[in-house]
């Protein structure tokens, strides 16, 4: 698996160079550089197998029901691209051993030069469009990662976060549109979708899935309007720039756009969009290059002209164009790699950057400047130089471009004005610096750099010369296998000669270079007298500032429309959900018959009807007074919740209406019990009521009729059917013959559902916990710390019988005397009543339920009249292990089933003839019954402490003792 | 029933209720034993569930739901668990972030208060619970398990952002759970019967008259879990309360909004996938899910700090699932179950992340660089005029920096992770309605498929930019910072997580098989309504013989 290999090879090198020392430098470059020379060489002896047309293809299966496997495909032009990253890579490895300073952790950068180098060789190597995207985005975020290496900078930051906003959100487009061509063809294989360029083309979804691709290509390659990221990236160290933002990622748009150029190209829809961008791009790149003072951003914005000029080679639906644009990738690349490098050599040496500042330098480091001039020649396009060539090829397109008059006039002048631009540039770039009297208040002292950080660059110079000089020989063979499968498999007739005659094309040269060092003349002039510095026109549209601001707007907006749509309010949210609810429900009756039923309705009676007046007087009393009076809220909530009790007994549910009366009692007590703690309502607040006040109100009370007539409806129609499929006579029917108990709702609990009350006790248990552990924690607020109205009726220094009762240990000995002794009467009485209902529970009304709260009720009454301090001091109670306990018996009884191989829970009777009592009868369910009793025992009793501990706590405080209010009396 | 272990489905539910009790009873003193029990027995339970994975996924296409009667009663009387694919696949997802919630709550949480292993396990044992039963009532017995343990694990550690939250986050579920109750009463009051196989079986027998009744009482019903599952406009809860919990609680959390999901989904498909109700609701749930993404997607773009980005994540994975459900094909289904497993466990790994990043320390020497106001004209590139040195980051802000790294991958659904096979699944499935797999070309895709295409690569693109720059800010941006101290049980969660969904990704094409198998009984739920009314109870002596005929 030649490939696979090749591709894994610099992700491991990356995480090897991550485990190495972070600062051994001179290891880490030899390992990451051994590592990409390593690959570059496997590469090129790849060579041979593709020279002549041949795929090299090699799957690895990964997700093949969603058509995404890793498919590898080395072709001519894939193979001419991994040259391309693979060599450079090794040679930017050397170079950053050198530029990077000593005290810098470098580990970091090769593991991520590594890593980014294995994702571009996905990218180029991918068989499998989606794929492609994955390898893509991965460059984008390496790239990000290596932008933002010198993290400390707000430069590096911003610079990165809008490289990956743009690129990712273009890669996002590719995907879609990768998944709209696979939708097309039917396949995300690269080689289908090469094969059906004009079922594609054809095809009603081709401009969605064209410009989708686009967007990715453009963006990726700092096409305009999307071009302003890449001077940005320049915030990150040069070797990246050199190696990323010149030579190899940014290329990665117009690597996508040949890819798919026999699949997309040759509409109008690409030539406009495609022509346009490139078009625009290479003037306007230009044009911003030649004011620039960073040689980083001349270099910047000189690449992005030059993509520009390969996207409109590629956007010419020429297939010559086509060869000339994979011509000018190769050459583009080994220029501007070595310029980016040779300025890095420049800042390096000097400390700056700034081309105002640098002068003569050729004194100083002449051999650096030597190779600056020659790729600057390369990128001006010099004769005798690799950019010559492509750039007359570039010419010869535009010249013999036949499409609409206007455009046939427009692309050679805007070619030759570009050209001249260029020219500027590059003197700028190279004359500049190198020439002129020697600059005197540099940083630091220039010299000439090591040589083994020239030794790159001059690797790449001597390439540009070589090509420039014998392109037949050199690139010739290379450039014949990378351009082939471009064009879809034949080669147009092209020269690679030097020299074609004196043609139109050499002339636009030769216009471009007089026209550009007359141009650098004049502008450096003007410069020199301090005007010019910013380039005209297009000063004020600045791409990047209109990025951030918008990005900026955009949280912005979207916190307004969070605002608008989300609420923190819990009234909004409460309104929201009634009103869907309602909405929902609403609908969903709409367009199917929504009928009463025809069960027999029962007749009124008068009884019934003034029962339920006062339950719905109560009831909308206590609605109403929540917010006024909490203590008459809650006593109306206990006089509805009697009559619900009481209706229970009107229908000769006596179960239900025991059960009913207890929760009733306890709940309103422990309600009763919390209110002391909560604050008390401010009075004297009073706002005039505004109409809109008036307006909300009235949107509630509308939402609450609505709702409650909605519930009233659906409770109406749901009472007056009949359920002919229910399952209830099926209880009815079981529960003494099978269930072995005449108390149907109780053989329900504990056998036909008792899942459920193993449910519910549990839910008792977490509430009772939740509640204990919220108040321990819990420090009332100081208003309610003091003592009530009743108890301050005495000032302290007042002389009466009635002894206080929170000074004394035990409350009961004051004025609670009479109701302490018979509440401690009770309590034996109460568990006696208890036990009963618990044991008669299976046949008849009672069951662990009741009994556990009639418990509950009879220990909150001894808390109550005789305080926590007296009670705990005599009872040690343990409301957690009651409920732990109770739970572990619940789920045991039902485990006992297990042990003699029936379901989980089956209960099953004993009959016991014991002496004297004579025949019992047994169930397992009694147990789980215990356990249930045991649950709402200690569950009431541990909120019952929770809340009972408050009042402790709160007196203890300013009596300042707190070391005896630590037992808590729990577990 | 074959299998190794026939009654193994009760485990669940009856391991994390013995082991609270056993909890409890063992005392606020004995701290190391009460987490061992609990990292105990959350191991146990993922192992049991994997078990019951494997059962459920051996039998075929069809797929075998187990079914265990309890307390031996047969189904539309008594109460059953089933185990088919989707409830093992939940029960899995419950181990896996159970276990990393449980080891991770051991470095501090588990020691913060009172009883938080006790609620932790009953907690579990409700989301097992819900995800198992196949009883309606019984469903709802769960829900309020899970929540009322949910409501003491929320305010575990107290501190008024959890209070307050809380005190909402309780008002808003108790609503639901009313709301739960009254769409069952109407519902067995129509169809006098809570086992949804057998609703599923009758809902064709219900007479026109009163499918109305029938539709307002799903539809009520259908608000309660949509609540849980935090659609648009009714999750305005979620991101308060999530990101004020404490991290292994929110990791906990974010399997909640999942049962909301997960009984839309067994519902819809049971209840509403033929007959005169057919497809019932599932315009609402698409668009209402269109909605529910947009708005995440919004969050995401106007929050800064992790802990409501994840917040947000939830929200927009939860309209994603809501949209594919309501496009009610089994190829989305199937993708969506995919992207269920990827999301849950990538949000659960970033709410664990939050609070380790948010300890990185800063020195104080920086203001953090507020990246919410525009900045000044250009920054110099070269002003320092020095060689620059990059800042070596500590060992453990850069393992915490790469999980982020992957944690912002998995959630924002960037290639190469699980979250991206997950959105890719989605994808390819919404372009390709008939299902097959590969992109099958020509097929008209419905105009929503558009729209939900569309909004899955922007929600993409949101979460991208929020979550780089929180990442800016978190690991960048702090200054001289101080490395926070990482315990080994946290970072061992973490990686935990992390590593399940590489998993997910390396084994993307069994784990797609799976959820494909599992959409396709979920859309067919012939198979499934048989196995459980089918199952008849074990003949015992009080029970000697079975009449066939229901009275």
């Amino acid at each position: 698996m030649p490939l696979a290999a090749l591709l894994l090879l610099p992700f491991l090198g990356s995480v090897l160079t991550a485990l190495l020392p972070t600062r051994a430098r001179s290891e880490l470059a030899a390992c990451a550089g051994f590592v990409s020379a390593g690959a570059a060489v496997w590469v090129i002896s790849l060579f041979p197998r593709v020279r002549d047309g041949g795929v090299i293809r090699e799957t690895i299966s990964w997700v093949p029901s969603l058509g995404l496997d890793l498919v590898l495909r080395l072709d001519g032009f894939a193979w001419m691209f991994a040259v391309l990253i693979t060599v450079i890579g090794a040679l930017v490895c050397l170079y950053a051993r050198y530029y990077m300073s000593p005290e810098d952790p470098v580990a970091r950068l090769y593991a991520f030069l590594l890593a980014f180098m294995g994702a571009m060789l996905g990218v180029v190597l991918s068989g499998n469009l989606v794929q492609l995207v994955v390898f893509w985005e991965l460059t984008s975020l390496v790239s990000f990662l290596l932008i933002g290496y010198w993290h400390h900078r707000v430069d590096a930051q911003r610079g990165a976060r809008m490289a990956l906003t743009v690129t990712g959100a273009g890669g996002l487009a590719l995907l879609g549109g990768v998944l709209l061509l696979g939708h097309i063809v039917g396949s995300y294989e690269l080689d289908v979708a090469l094969a059906s360029g004009d079922r594609v083309r054809a095809h009603p979804l081709y401009p969605a899935a064209l410009v989708l691709i686009l967007l990715g290509a453009l963006t990726k390659s700092a096409q305009f309007p999307f071009h302003f990221w890449l001077p940005r990236a320049m915030a990150a160290p040069t070797p990246v720039s050199a190696y990323l933002h010149s030579a190899t990622m940014v290329k990665a748009g117009v690597f996508l756009l040949a890819r798919l150029w026999p699949v997309l190209s040759g509409t109008e829809l690409w030539f406009w969009i495609v022509s346009g961008a490139g078009m625009t791009t290479l003037l306007l790149g230009a044009y911003i290059a030649m004011f620039q003072h960073d040689l980083k951003r001349v270099l910047a914005y000189s690449t992005i002209s030059h993509l520009g000029l390969i996207t409109l080679l590629f956007g010419l639906n020429s297939s010559l164009a086509a060869v000339a644009g994979v011509f000018h990738i190769m050459n583009h690349a080994t220029f501007k790699a070595s310029l980016f490098m040779a300025a890095g050599v420049v800042d390096h040496e000097t400390g700056t950057r700034d081309i105002r500042r640098l002068n003569g330098l050729i004194r100083s480091m002449p051999r650096t400047g030597a190779l600056a001039l020659v790729a600057s020649g390369a990128m001006a396009g010099v004769p005798l130089l690799n950019g010559f060539l492509s750039k007359e090829m570039f010419f010869a397109e535009t010249m013999f471009f036949s499409a609409h008059p206007s455009v046939e006039v427009m692309l050679p002048v805007v070619a030759t004005i570009a050209a001249i631009f260029a020219v500027v540039y590059s003197l700028r770039f190279g004359y500049d610096i190198f020439f002129g009297p020697p600059s005197t208040d540099l940083p630091r002292q220039p010299e000439e750099a090591p040589r083994w950080m020239r030794t790159p660059i001059e690797l790449l110079v001597l390439s540009c010369l070589i090509v420039g000089v014998a392109p037949t020989i050199s690139i010739g063979p290379s450039l014949a296998a990378a351009a082939r499968p471009v064009v879809g498999g034949t080669l147009p007739e092209y020269s690679l000669a030097i020299w074609h005659g004196f043609n139109p094309p050499f002339v636009m040269s030769l216009v471009a270079i007089a026209g550009g060092v007359l141009g650098y003349l004049w502008l450096r002039k003007h410069q020199e007298q301090g005007r010019l510095q910013d380039a005209p026109f297009v000063g004020r549209l600045n791409a990047r500032r209109l990025f951030e601001s918008a990005l900026l707007g955009l949280t912005r907006l979207s916190r307004r429309v969070l605002r608008l749509a989300g609420t923190r309010r819990l009234q909004t949210q409460m309104f929201t959900i009634i009103a869907v609810a309602l909405l929902l429900a609403l609908l969903a009756a709409r367009g199917v018959p929504l009928e009463w039923g025809d069960r027999d309705r029962l007749p009124a009676s008068p009884a019934f009807v003034l029962l339920w007046v006062i339950g719905a007087v109560c009831a909308v009393g206590a609605a109403v007074m929540a917010k006024f009076h909490r203590l008459i809220a809650i006593t109306l909530m206990g006089g509805a919740g009697l009559v619900t009790c009481l209706t229970f007994m009107w229908f000769s549910a006596p179960d239900l209406a025991l059960t009913q009366i207890v929760v009733e009692i306890i709940t309103t007590i422990l309600l009763l019990l919390g209110l002391r703690w909560l604050p008390m309502r401010i009075e004297g607040i009073s706002r005039p009521v505004t109409a809109r006040d008036r307006m909300r109100r009235g949107r509630d009370l509308l939402l609450a009729i609505g709702a409650g007539s909605g519930l009233a409806a659906l409770s109406y129609a749901m009472l007056t059917r009949p359920a002919p499929h229910s399952i209830s006579p099926f209880f009815l029917s079981r529960a003494l013959p099978e269930g072995g108990g005449a108390n149907v709702v109780n053989v329900m609990l504990v056998d036909f559902r008792a899942f459920d009350t193993l449910g519910e006790i549990t839910v008792l248990g977490a509430v009772a916990l939740t509640v204990y552990a919220l108040l321990r924690r819990f420090r009332p607020p100081p208003e309610s710390i003091e003592q009530p109205h009743q108890q301050r009726a005495f000032p302290a220094d007042v002389v009466t019988d009635l002894v206080k009762p929170r000074t004394a240990e035990d409350a009961a000995r004051g004025y609670m005397m009479v109701p302490a002794v018979i509440a401690r009467l009770l309590l034996p009485v109460s568990v006696l009543v208890a036990a009963h209902f618990l044991l008669r529970g299976h046949n008849e009304p009672g069951g662990g339920f009741v009994a556990g709260l009639v418990v509950a009720i009879a220990m909150l009454m001894q808390y109550m009249v005789s305080g926590a301090l007296w009670l705990e001091a005599r009872a040690r109670l343990r409301p957690v292990r009651w409920i732990a306990v109770g739970l572990l018996l619940g789920a045991i009884t039902g485990l006992g089933a297990l042990a003699v191989g029936y379901p989980f829970l089956t209960t099953h009777t004993a009959h016991v003839r014991l002496p004297l009592v004579g025949e019992v009868h047994l169930p397992s369910a009694t147990f789980f019954d215990l356990g249930v009793f045991a649950v709402v025992v200690g569950a009431t009793l541990l909120t019952l402490t929770a809340l009972a501990h408050q009042s402790l706590r709160a007196h203890r405080r300013p009596t300042q003792s707190p070391a005896s209010s630590t037992s808590e009396g729990t577990s | 029933m074959t299998e190794r272990f026939p009654h193994l489905i009760v485990a669940p539910v009856v391991l994390p209720l013995m082991t609270a009790a056993l909890l409890l009873l063992l005392g606020q003193k004995r701290k190391r034993a009460k987490s061992i029990a609990n990292v105990g027995a959350a191991l146990a339970g993922l192992l049991v569930a994997l078990e019951i994975l494997h059962g459920a996924d051996a039998g075929g296409l069809s797929g075998a739901a187990r079914v265990v009667l309890m307390s031996n009663w047969e189904a539309p009387f008594g109460i059953v668990l089933v185990a088919d694919r989707l409830s093992a696949l939940m029960l899995v997802l419950v181990g896996v972030v159970s276990l990393c919630a449980a080891l991770y709550a051991e470095a501090a949480w588990g020691r913060a208060g009172a009883y938080f292993h006790a609620l932790f396990q009953i907690q579990l044992m409700g989301l097992n619970g819900a995800f198992l039963t196949g009883d309606l009532f019984n469903l709802f017995v769960f829900f309020e398990v899970m929540l009322a343990a949910s409501y003491g694990l929320h305010l575990h550690g107290s501190g008024w952002p959890r209070v307050r939250s809380g005190l909402h986050y309780i008002a808003v579920n108790l609503l639901a759970s009313s709301l739960f109750l009254v769409g069952l009463a109407v519902l067995y009051g129509v169809m006098g019967t809570l086992s949804m196989a057998d609703i599923a079986e009758k809902i064709a027998l219900v007479p026109a008259r009163d499918r109305g009744l029938l539709h307002a009482g799903a539809a009520v019903l259908a608000v309660a879990f949509l609540i849980k599952a935090a659609i648009w406009p009714l999750n305005a809860w979620l991101v308060p309360a999530y990101s004020a919990t404490s991290a292994p609680v929110a990791a906990l959390f974010a399997l909640m909004t999942k049962v909301g999901i997960y009984v839309l989904m067994r519902l819809s498909t049971l209840l509403f996938s033929a007959g005169a109700s057919a497809q019932f609701g599932g315009t609402v749930l698409l668009y209402a899910g269109l909605a529910t993404i947009a708005f995440g997607a919004i969050g995401l773009m106007a929050s800064m700090s992790l802990g409501h980005i994840a917040g947000f994540s939830v929200i927009v994975s939860s309209g994603t699932l809501l949209a594919s459900l309501g496009m009610g094909t089994p190829a989305v289904t199937s993708a969506a179950l995919f992207y269920m497993l990827s999301a849950t466990l990538a949000v659960s790994a970033l709410f664990l992340l939050v609070e380790l990043v948010e300890r990185i320390g800063s020195d104080g020497q920086r203001r953090v660089p507020d990246l919410d106001v525009e900045p000044g004209e250009d920054t110099n590139l070269d002003d320092e005029e020095a060689p620059l040195v990059a800042r070596a980051f500590p060992v453990s802000i850069a393992l915490l920096g790469l999980a982020f790294m992957v944690c912002a991958l998995l959630v924002a659904g960037l290639p190469p992770l699980s979250g991206f096979v997950a959105k890719l699944s989605l994808l390819t499935a919404l372009l390709s309605p008939r299902g097959g797999g590969h992109a099958s070309a020509g097929a008209p895709v419905p105009p929503a498929a558009w729209i939900f295409f569309g909004l899955l690569l922007l929600s993409g693109l949101a979460a991208t930019i929020s979550l780089a720059r929180a990442g800016i800010r978190y690991f960048w941006s702090s200054g001289g910072r101080l490395p926070p101290r990482l315990k080994a049980v946290e970072a061992a969660s973490l990686l935990g997580l992390i590593l399940c969904c590489i998993l997910l990704t390396l084994f993307a094409e069994p784990v797609l098989r799976t959820t494909s198998a599992t959409a396709a009984g979920l859309h067919s739920p012939k198979a499934y309504i048989e196995a459980v009314l089918s199952m008849k109870p074990r003949p015992g002596p009080t029970r000697p013989v079975i009449d066939e005929e229901a009275p």
